[in-house]
């Protein structure tokens, strides 16, 4: 907001996701260095189909859908003034004037930001796509500043992100089977771990992955035992062995919350919930595992020691 | 029936974690929102303070906590590899403990960014 004059939107709809993105924080408000505000400010919106968002964009670029991984190389390439091919360029939807264009643009700017939204993250080519615009963003800061930042959907996906990052070192799909954290997405990532049969019990806090996920997911859900903890009883809470119902984030229970730029906020409740917290209850599970004996493989056999 | 004001209010609907809202609520609901979104005013207003459901369910019927608690640390416990998964609607404080439960019972935890 302070520093931006040159605003991507890629793959998201923010005038009807996130309303108040345009106003509170990127386009319209007056920064230190953007004095003139909006005027001061060019922004791009690159998605598949025309959405209520492209009012607000000065250029709307209409990918043409699954082709957003062979744009963003093609910029690349264009980038570091290497030729493309022009008849693949034409299979993306967009021409290369178009792109030659944002190109100059983006080397103009003089702090640029990419917001990446799901439509590009979760279509094909899914986390290589995110990977690619990292890339680009990367080699823009050969030319000028820039930066980017996904666009996040729930409240705290972003504290989860850092929570995790603090207690493990890493972000998500973090595994403690062996007593160590290991990182490793497709295999120890929700979705990949749940169709694959692998867990044999699965606590969902806040979440409702029965209204949500891929069947064979939803079906082992049912298979093993799930507990649910939840301000409300959902799909997940229906299929689930326990369901347990808690605070509010935010309206009932206090706590902090990061913002999507990893900014941490404290939260204001104005109701007193029935219910006990989130955090009153994994501690009271907690609790209740440690004071069972520590858990061992059955074929653990105790070496002697010499 | 009591009238509250919250002023500088945080809403958790969406990543965008605006902190600039402005509740009224009567006794146990939100009535009236300032600045909030159509997205974040019907979260809001979404959600009473009202006993609506049972505290705890075990295989579908109204149990205690402390009943529902125990089950789960059972169930946890008898776990080979349990996955704690979710985390992106509940606090900080909230997530810090669910990686320790996640570490103490040897699983996976993840949430909604590995979509």
């Amino acid at each position: 907001m302070n520093r931006a004059d040159f605003i991507i939107y890629w793959g998201g709809n923010p005038a009807d996701c996130h309303p108040r993105h345009f106003t509170k924080y990127t386009l319209t408000p007056k920064g230190k260095h953007v004095p003139m505000g909006r005027k001061g400010r060019t922004m791009v919106l690159v998605d598949v189909r025309e959405t209520p968002s492209v009012r607000a964009a000065d250029i709307f670029l209409q990918v043409r859908p699954g082709k957003d991984f062979e744009v963003i190389t093609t910029l690349r390439a264009l980038v570091k003034n290497q030729p493309v091919d022009q008849a693949r360029v034409a299979e993306t939807g967009l021409t290369l004037a178009q792109l030659q264009d944002l190109v100059g643009r983006m080397k103009n700017a003089r702090f640029g930001v990419i917001f990446f939204g799901m439509g590009l993250s979760m279509t094909r080519g899914k986390h290589m796509n995110s990977a690619a615009v990292l890339a680009l963003v990367a080699e823009l800061n050969a030319f000028t500043k820039f930066v980017c930042m996904p666009m996040r959907g729930h409240g705290n996906v972003t504290g989860a992100d850092v929570v995790m990052r603090w207690t493990t070192g890493f972000p998500f799909g973090v595994n403690l089977c062996r007593g160590y954290p290991r990182f490793n997405p497709g295999e120890f990532s929700t979705v990949d771990l749940l169709v694959r049969g692998d867990n044999d019990a699965a606590l969902i806090l806040g979440a409702d992955p029965g209204a949500t996920m891929p069947q064979p997911a939803i079906d082992h859900l049912a298979r093993i035992p799930t507990i649910v903890l939840d301000p409300k009883v959902t799909r997940t809470s229906r299929l689930a062995r326990v369901h347990i119902t808690t605070a509010a984030m935010g309206i009932s229970a206090p706590g902090t919350v990061y913002r999507m730029d990893e900014i941490p906020l404290p939260l204001r409740p104005i109701l007193q919930s029935p219910y006990p917290t989130d955090e009153v209850v994994i501690r009271r599970i907690h609790e209740q595992v440690k004071a069972k004996p520590a858990w061992l493989p059955a074929s653990f056999k105790k070496v002697p020691c010499a | 029936m009591t009238h509250t004001v919250v002023k500088n209010a945080t809403c958790t609907f969406c990543g965008c974690v605006c902190d600039d809202m402005e509740l009224h609520a009567e006794g146990d609901r939100i009535v009236k929102t300032k600045l909030a979104c159509g997205l974040g005013e019907a979260w809001f207003k979404n959600h009473t303070a009202e006993h609506l459901y049972p505290d705890a369910l075990i295989d579908g019927q109204p149990s205690s906590v402390e009943e529902a608690v125990q089950a789960a640390a059972d169930y946890l416990y008898e776990a080979d590899m349990p996955l704690v998964y979710g985390l992106s609607n509940i606090t900080c404080e909230a997530q810090r403990a669910a990686v320790a439960l996640a570490e103490r019972i040897g699983g996976v935890v993840d949430s909604h960014t590995s979509l």
